[in-house]
């Protein structure tokens, strides 16, 4: 569907350059919600705006349904662009314009004719809530309304992409929400591919199946999201995954573990069953549970007192039960 | 009364001919320009450095004359559009020669105040430079640019009065001809009553349509 090679950006000013994407080679399958996240900072902006040519590619290619978009001239990267649809985080909504002609404004382009109009707009309407918003302006919506329009207009064309640069930053936790869950309804029933920029784990885990980390410019962990946040391997994920919290420093006594569980053994009471086999105590730092797409994934941080044979044999113990293991402090 | 009114009503229509005629076609010429001078902005949907800078520096040098001055200046340009460098008609060449330039930057400073994000987003949609022009440029800046065309007719007012003393008549015409060179003041105080009301109702029919339009 989207097959990104080699793709560099170096913005130039004066006798500055600056590199925002190095060699970024990235594969989006058609029906993917494919989530892209870093700091600011990290290139992600510069990224999904060279996927469109909002911003011309240093070099690379930029393959969209086998069309290498580099290569297309103005009229032709305009007809490519009306097949991709993209959302902002300021919305860019037509002051001007209602709802209904902000929703419109993409068929008009193409001089789509009045009675077309309509019934598109209506279904669009429908789809986004906002039917009885028809005939007011952006300046009379709050901002999640108004992102429902921006996803509306979006969708007009019937695009095969959807491109979301931050399209929820500048909005409220529950609203980021509804406005995720319209996404991920769009992507179940339209098919559509949806490329998600963000600085926000919650968007990733919330809606994404794959997800990029972006640093420096660089991809530095890439694949389904389940395996990311289950095993980072990357010190910049981690700190996305993570967000760890530090415990107190009297608290650390004794051996203290981190444990990941994954789909395999989030289900098994595995904490009893260790206390029972080793007859030992365990004590619960801290924890949690995460659904990422549905899926849980747990953490939890324990303590307990034990030598260190004993502490191996706990280790393999929990390995065997798909627990991933890593030591604090020993 | 009627006395007034007779002295009046001619010098007023014809001030109110100069000024909606050279308006008219200040809209024109200068809304293309300034819009011409935005686009081609090296940052803008349609760069082009060259012609940028030219348009510029042209505008530059008109404005820098004064408006007394480039109406004599130009003289022997309005001979050749309207024929003869005296009367109403022919005032109206120099005030679009002097205005369009004004109105240009009017236009420009308007369009500049367009959201970039919105003309990015009719970029990502496909749009071509003309219909972002026509569909998001101007729609968006309208409530300003209807703020802009008051602020020019006021100002066209004020340089008709100028071009009274070429003999194109007009308010300002009457106020010295009367009013200075015959010493009748109330002739001047008349004149200049019904400028304020002139620029009032201007003003606040400006206002009020760009009130309207407005929907930020």
């Amino acid at each position: 569907m989207i097959k990104i090679k080699n793709l560099s950006k170096v913005y130039t000013k004066g006798r500055n350059q600056v590199t925002a994407l190095e060699s970024i080679t990235l594969d989006i399958h058609k029906g993917d919600i494919y989530g892209i996240i870093g700091l600011s900072g990290a290139g992600k902006s510069s990224l999904i705006r060279c996927i469109n040519r909002l911003e011309e590619p240093t070099s690379g290619d930029i393959w969209i349904n086998g069309v290498n978009l580099v290569t297309l001239k103005s009229a032709e990267l305009r007809n490519a662009r009306k097949k991709m649809g993209m959302i902002f985080q300021n919305f860019n909504l037509l002051h001007s314009k209602t709802v209904f002609e902000n929703i419109a404004f993409p068929l008009r382009l193409l001089k789509t004719s009045e009675k077309t109009i309509t019934e598109k707009v209506k279904k669009l309407l429908d789809l986004v809530e906002l039917s009885d918003k028809a005939h007011v302006y952006p300046s009379q919506l709050s901002g999640g309304q108004k992102q429902r329009v921006g996803i509306a207009r979006a969708l007009a064309n019937e695009p095969d992409v959807l491109l979301c640069d931050e399209a929820t930053s500048a909005l409220d936790p529950k609203t980021t929400k509804q406005i995720l869950d319209l996404l991920k309804n769009i992507n179940k029933e339209l098919g559509l591919t949806i490329v998600v920029i963000t600085h926000e784990m919650e968007v990733i885990k919330e809606i994404c199946s794959h997800v990029a980390i972006l640093e420096g410019g660089y991809i530095v962990e890439e694949g389904h999201t389940i395996d990311i946040f289950s095993k980072p391997g990357n010190a910049v994920t981690k700190h996305f995954v993570e967000q760890m919290q530090h415990l107190p420093e009297q608290y650390l006594e004794g051996k203290v573990l981190n444990l990941s569980f994954t789909e395999g053994s989030a289900g098994t009471p595995i904490i009893s069953r260790l206390t029972k086999v080793f007859d030992i105590d365990v004590n619960i730092l801290s924890g949690k549970i995460e659904y990422i797409q549905e899926k849980p994934i747990g953490k939890l941080t324990v303590q307990m007192h034990v030598d260190c044979h004993k502490l191996l044999d706990i280790i393999t113990y929990f390995e065997e039960n798909h627990v991933k293991v890593e030591v604090l402090k020993q | 009364m009627n006395h007034w009114i007779e002295l009046l009503t001619p010098s007023l229509l014809e001030t109110l001919y100069m000024v909606f005629a050279s308006v008219f076609f200040t809209i024109l010429f200068g809304l293309p320009l300034g819009i011409i001078l935005v686009v081609t902005d090296p940052n803008h949907i349609l760069p082009n450095t060259r012609l940028n800078g030219v348009l510029s520096y042209i505008i530059n040098i008109t404005r820098s004359l004064p408006f007394i001055i480039l109406m004599i200046f130009i003289f022997p340009f309005t001979r050749l559009v309207v024929g003869t460098t005296i009367g109403t008609t022919a005032a109206i060449v120099p005030l679009i020669i002097a205005t369009t330039p004004f109105f240009a930057r009017i236009v420009e400073t308007s369009i500049k105040e367009v959201d970039w994000g919105v003309v990015e987003a009719s970029i990502s949609m496909g749009a071509t430079p003309f219909q972002i022009i026509m569909k998001v440029l101007i729609p968006e800046s309208m409530s300003s640019l209807i703020l802009g065309v008051t602020i020019t007719i006021i100002n066209v007012l004020g340089y008709s009065a100028m071009a009274g003393t070429v003999g194109a008549g007009g308010l300002g015409d009457l106020a010295i001809r009367y009013g200075y060179h015959r010493f009748q003041t109330d002739v001047m105080i008349a004149t200049i009553i019904l400028l304020i009301i002139l620029v009032q109702i201007i003003q606040s029919t400006g206002n009020k349509i760009a009130q309207i339009i407005n929907k930020k």
